[in-house]
């Protein structure tokens, strides 16, 4: 416990800026996955047979693959192809851009699979009551579906957030400087308090994980309605 | 008088079952015409074939003079002019009362908010229900949603209702509050195609009655013919098991 507060105080700088690049990986990682998901997520539930295959084929790939692998694909594999055309990741942000790009890709699949689960779970009578009112199809799905598809899907997407926080260690293979790889780093610098270190760092995770999900529960309780 | 509604020779299959065999119907401006039958008989199916909730597979379906399988026509103006109540309702629960009567107008800018809330509250004052309009959905009993849902489906000042088993899914003793406003609508001069089990609504409002089994018209006539002298052998003996 000692340990725990002295590697707190003398690391501090570095640790809230890991803490710092985690948040931020983490946001930017999930505002573009939340916006792939919608899309192939509306792919799947389109009844259009091309878009069906497309949503499917990305997201087999994705589920059928570690992450890590894909982190690895992104950064050194999509890097190295592109070097003959003058790309490189240092141009664009470097190791936390390809992260963040790997992250989106994998949280986009998954958010994908969420939301035409929330879709599907509406009653198809929802979607046929919009349109024998004249709505279209456009308008049936953001005014009528998809806000009551939101509510079932809240808890996954949360669940997803929180899966993705914790994914962001892996790219510490990368050496993007979150809260993992500044880990490593001062276990290097400080051997044999392995322990303190790592149990300091999850403590981190713990942290944030546990203010996402009852942020939740709160939320879970605000969009229902009339009950 | 004009046909709102015209079938020809339709036919509608869901794979390898045919639900509708061969239909042919007319239905005239202010008509109110009930489509009685045993379940599976494809009552239903017809219903939803008038407003392209269902594609047919051949035949011709007429709606003011629209030809609803034309690929070219606008299929959602033609559905602004043709109501439509559930068996289950389909209210949108996540909007109160009021605003399920009022999207439809709003989001298709027929109106403006203010309007389209003076229209709904006189809808709903129509349907005894002025007072629930900030309610939600599932605060209302079920007689209560089906209004709603008659409410919601007038408030594009449709030419045309159609009702799907309206009263199927509702307590013994709601029923008579959904079919005194379906009465009262008749009454207006509405033309309204009816699928019910409401033998006493049938015979008391309609105009004419139709009696479908396997996917085909059996018999129609007017409520006294079928009910009073039915003279295919199907209707008497299905008369017989619901009267």
């Amino acid at each position: 416990m000692m340990q725990i507060v002295e590697i707190l105080t003398k690391n501090f700088g570095p640790l809230m800026s890991a803490l710092g690049v985690t948040i931020k990986l983490t946001v930017v990682s999930l505002f573009f996955a939340t916006i792939i998901g919608v899309i192939f997520g509306m792919f799947k539930v389109s009844g259009k047979k091309l878009l069906k295959i497309i949503a499917d084929i990305y997201i087999d790939i994705i589920r059928g693959t570690p992450l890590m692998v894909q982190v690895m694909i992104i950064y050194y594999g999509i890097g190295q192809m592109l070097r003959p055309l003058g790309f490189s990741w240092n141009d664009y942000g470097g190791s936390f851009a390809a992260a963040a790009v790997s992250l989106s890709l994998n949280a986009g699949a998954y958010m994908a699979e969420i939301i035409r689960g929330g879709i599907e779970a509406v009653e198809k009578g929802q979607m046929e009551a919009a349109r024998s009112l004249g709505l279209s199809y456009g308008k049936s799905m953001r005014k009528i579906i998809l806000p009551q598809a939101f509510r079932t899907m809240l808890p996954s997407i949360i669940n997803q957030f929180i899966i993705s926080l914790k994914d962001t260690s892996l790219v510490s293979v990368i050496s993007v400087s979150e809260l993992t790889k500044r880990g490593n780093i001062m276990t290097a610098n400080a051997a044999g308090r392995a322990m303190a270190i790592w149990v300091t760092i999850a403590l981190f995770y713990l942290v944030i994980c546990t203010i996402l999900s009852r942020v939740a529960k709160v939320l879970e309780r605000k969009v229902s309605y009339g009950k | 008088m004009a046909s709102k509604i015209v079938v020809k020779n339709l036919k509608k299959t869901f794979g390898h079952l045919e639900v509708l065999k061969d239909i042919n119907m007319e239905v005239e401006e202010g008509e109110v015409v009930c489509l009685i039958g045993p379940s599976g008989s494809g009552k239903s199916t017809f219903l939803r074939c008038l407003n392209r909730l269902e594609n047919i597979t051949s035949g011709v379906v007429m709606v003011d003079g629209h030809m609803m399988s034309d690929k070219k026509i606008n299929l959602n103006k033609i559905r602004e002019n043709i109501g439509m109540v559930f068996q289950h309702f389909n209210l949108f629960p996540h909007l109160t009362v009021l605003e399920n009567v009022t999207i439809a107008p709003v989001e298709l800018k027929k109106m403006s908010k203010a309007e389209a809330k003076e229209t709904a509250m006189k809808l709903l004052a129509k349907v005894g229900l002025e007072e629930k309009a900030d309610a939600y959905p599932a605060q209302l009993s079920g007689g209560q949603k089906q209004r709603v849902a008659i409410a919601r489906a007038l408030a594009m000042n449709p030419d045309i209702m159609l009702f799907d088993e309206p009263t199927s899914a509702l307590d013994p003793e709601m029923v008579g509050e959904v079919l005194e406003v379906m009465k009262q609508l008749a009454a207006d001069g509405m033309t309204m195609v009816v699928v019910t089990h409401e033998m006493g609504f049938a015979r008391e409002v309609a105009d004419r009655v139709v009696f479908m089994d396997g996917g085909y018209i059996v018999e129609e006539g007017t409520p006294e013919e079928v009910f009073g002298h039915p003279k295919e052998e199907r209707t008497i003996s299905f008369l017989n098991k619901v009267l």
